[in-house]
């Protein structure tokens, strides 16, 4: 358990400071469409995917929590997703408060769907790993 | 911007991630629908709103509030495993649940921030 949490922690921080670099790389304003937060989302969905449908089974418990809910947990957020919408909305901007939350599911799915389709692809194929 | 805050927003997203990880672990799911991602993401939005609500009134700050929001509520919320486990459910044809747990996230999580946010500007005015 304290492996466990040590992963979670360390993974945690990473994914936070890379979730942070994304931010300082695309600035926006508030009431503005953060690019940085849907990146993260649908990237960490696309990882997170693939890592679950061909690395689960052989990974031990603490790389399991480290990469998954620590880094890919950490990088994405959901918090900062709503706290946009709120953003957009207070000033007005409703069509584009959807549209950001729209495009961030849907493309997130889509992601997760293509990253879970894939990842059980390639561990049914071991022999291709190392191609 | 200092190193000190930039340490400071890594260590509450590392607190952030353990909170949630422990929260995963108590509510690991015995019914088939995913409660511990919607806890904490409605929790985390919650704190967000607030925190957004603080910014616009001019009453916390700044690198308060980036610590907080980019670090705590953005390590102990999540987006990944929301979606990935909703492709999940999708791929084990419960359509219903995985439907009724994204629009849950999005409705309460929305939600909440929205009414942390309009309760403290409301409160301040």
């Amino acid at each position: 358990m304290i492996r466990e949490l040590a992963a979670v922690a360390v993974g945690g921080a990473v994914g936070t400071g890379m979730r942070f670099a994304l931010d300082l790389a695309f600035a926006t304003e508030d009431g503005l469409f953060p690019v940085s937060t849907l990146i993260a989302n649908i990237v960490g969905s696309f990882v997170l995917a693939v890592v679950v449908a061909e690395l689960w089974e052989k990974l031990p418990d603490w790389a399991r929590a480290g990469l998954g809910a620590g880094l890919l947990g950490s990088f994405t957020t959901f918090s900062a997703l709503a706290v946009a919408f709120v953003h957009l909305a207070s000033t007005n901007q409703w069509l584009l408060a959807l549209i950001y939350v729209t495009a961030t599911m849907v493309l997130g799915l889509a992601a997760a769907a293509l990253g879970l389709r894939l990842g059980h692809a390639r561990a049914r194929r071991p022999d291709l790993v190392n191609e | 911007m200092t190193a000190a805050v930039v340490f400071a927003i890594l260590g509450a997203g590392a607190a952030g991630a353990v909170l949630r990880y422990l929260t995963a672990r108590a509510f690991a799911s015995h019914d088939g629908f995913p409660w511990a991602v919607l806890i904490v993401n409605v929790a985390g939005s919650a704190l967000g709103g607030l925190l957004a609500g603080l910014a616009h009134i001019g009453t916390i700050d700044p690198n308060l509030e980036i610590v907080m929001l980019t670090g705590l509520c953005g390590g102990l919320t999540t987006f990944s495993t929301l979606s990935v486990e909703t492709m999940q459910i999708v791929s084990l044809k419960s359509i219903r649940v995985a439907f009724l747990s994204g629009a849950a996230n999005l409705v309460l999580g929305i939600g909440v921030a929205a009414a942390m946010y309009f309760w403290l500007i409301a409160l301040a005015s």
